[in-house]
């Protein structure tokens, strides 16, 4: 054997025979294999990759040692830029799912101009970079034949247009279908949940998911040896004119789907807290505060946990952070993400889970797409109004709540927010008090188990402590 | 006669549903741009000097332009 570092193949990676991913020595790199020798050199030679990179459409990459590849077979080595953090579809609010679609159209339209075309659609192809959607895949693009139909176009409506119809005609928290299908919604469970009146009065509905789904119904089954789908004579073509406006139409419909404008109980839960201005002012400072001592000790990556709409999140990334904000409500999420787009801040991204039930993993033997936790790499937690919420909301004992954040990260800023606090008096108006543990002496003592306590702050006029923790080493 | 070469499934019906969907929005997809072309075209039609005056036509132009190729 070589000297090399052994090179370690993502999960994820095995679907598609032109190439994979992995990792040597921590470094991701692709292999691209000779099967797709000379659709990658089109790409080149086309002036898509370039094209592509240079509008912020697709991850930049530099060319790698064809000497990494640890398959034989290998054309070239690339070394794609790294995500901050891989997150999943079913972690995106609506506006993030739509943008993630309307990226995935725009690089087609690109390709085509450049004679080329997407070979898959898939939504685990797109990811949250720099306050933006952005491709991935590299290999996704391939020649174009001048009259094929467009063939993502199913796996477009599965993991686009199904879930984005649902969230905006149904129920915002629909997203979650995601969840357990990795492959993206079944068109026909779409058309069944979706209101009757997308029959008739969508259009760009009725045909990409009503239609389509009979369709697939009336020629599930078999595909002739000649490619020709059963019933038909002869193989699909399509004008390149035809495939044009199938796709404009396809935009069109995303872009004129819309969430309901209603709020949730969260979403408003920033503008009615029980704090007084004195109170805010004098948290805020005290967050600023810890996280400069942190950022001193090099930390660099936060995950503010319970986010709700970025008001910490926003003092974590101008106190030099990289942070994922993370909440449990889709509204917030949803606020949150169109907040940060239209003020342009790039430092922050926001994905909806729930800490107390975090994403799992997903997909083939369980590893295809890792489970929240096993992708924690915060040098921060940061835990604002979340511990009552957890304790008293959700049932779970204070030394579980301490373990499960010493598993997140080696630094905590969280808040402690007493029993007689109106906020944990609303979540114990309609239930009987069985916390007789809800203390701050049983807190403490929680938390010392993980965690030394290096900072312990009152906040002005109410009855919260903030306090600073390092893990046991 | 062709095969349609693809790591993933296209589906059966979903390439037969496409073709139909495609025929029917791409009606009124080129009657759109008949006519944004036509619009285009008298958009031209002022001299540079008014143009610049109102320094909107321009622009204009160009995101309709950028739109077509979408």
């Amino acid at each position: 054997m070589t000297e090399r570092p052994a090179a370690e193949r993502e999960p994820g990676s095995y679907r598609d025979p032109s190439g994979f991913v992995f990792r040597r020595d921590g470094v991701l790199y692709r292999q691209i294999n000779a099967s797709f020798a000379d659709d990658w050199a089109a790409f080149e030679s086309s002036g898509l990759h370039q094209a592509l990179v240079r509008e912020g459409l697709l991850i930049a990459d530099a060319p790698a040692s064809l000497e990494l590849a640890p398959e034989p077979g290998a054309v070239a080595v690339i070394q794609p830029d790294e995500i901050g953090f891989v997150s999943h579809p079913f972690e995106w609010s609506f506006s993030q799912l739509k943008d993630a679609a309307l990226l995935t159209l725009r690089a087609q339209s690109l390709a085509a101009e450049h004679g080329m075309t997407l070979r898959d659609a898939s939504a685990y192809n797109v990811q949250f970079s720099d306050g933006k959607a952005i491709l991935i895949d590299t290999l996704s693009f391939e020649r174009a034949a001048g009259d094929q139909p467009w063939k993502p176009y199913r796996q477009f409506c599965e993991n686009f247009l199904a879930p984005l119809a649902l969230m905006a005609h149904r129920d915002g928290r629909l997203g979650q279908l995601l969840r357990t299908w990795i492959d993206g919604v079944p068109l026909d469970l779409a058309s069944e949940l979706l209101p009757r009146s997308t029959r008739y009065f969508a259009p760009g509905l009725a045909a990409h998911i009503h239609l389509h789904a009979r369709a697939q119904r009336q020629h599930a089954g078999s595909s002739g040896p000649d490619g020709a789908p059963s019933g038909t004579s002869r193989a699909v073509t399509m004008s390149e004119g035809r495939r044009l406006a199938l796709l404009d139409h396809l935009r069109r419909t995303v872009e004129g789907l819309h969430l309901p404008a209603h709020g949730t109980v969260w979403a408003d839960y920033a503008d009615q807290t029980s704090y007084s201005k004195a109170g805010t002012a004098s948290k805020e400072s005290i967050v600023k505060h810890m996280l400069k001592a942190i950022a001193s000790d090099g930390g660099r990556r936060a995950w503010d946990v319970g986010a709700n709409t970025g008001r910490y999140s926003r003092i974590a990334a101008d106190a030099g952070f990289w942070v994922l904000a993370l909440d449990i409500d889709w509204a917030a999420v949803e606020r949150h993400y169109l907040t940060l787009r239209s003020s342009g801040e790039t430092r922050v991204t926001p994905l909806l889970a729930d800490i107390a039930e975090p994403s799992p993993a997903i997909g083939w033997e369980n590893t295809e797409r890792a489970s929240l936790i096993d992708r924690a790499n915060a040098d921060v937690v940061i835990a604002l109004a979340l511990v009552h919420h957890l304790a008293i909301g959700r049932n779970v004992p204070l030394p579980m709540i301490s373990r499960l954040m010493a598993r997140l990260s080696p630094n905590l800023i969280v808040e402690w927010i007493p029993k007689d606090d109106p906020m944990v008096q609303r979540l114990l108006a309609a239930r009987e008090d069985i916390f007789a543990d809800y203390s701050p002496e049983a807190f403490l003592a929680a938390f010392h188990t993980d965690f030394e306590i290096l900072e312990e702050a009152p906040i002005e006029d109410s009855g919260r402590v903030l306090f600073r923790m390092r893990r046991h080493q | 006669m062709h095969l349609v070469f693809a790591y993933i499934d296209p589906g059966a019906g979903s390439l037969v549903i496409q073709a139909i969907i495609a025929g029917l929005v791409s009606i009124p997809f080129f009657f759109r741009n008949a006519i944004r072309s036509t619009i285009g075209r008298f958009r031209h039609k002022p001299t540079d000097g008014a143009s610049a005056a109102t320094g909107r036509s321009a622009p204009d132009e160009k995101g309709a332009a950028s739109t077509d190729s979408e």
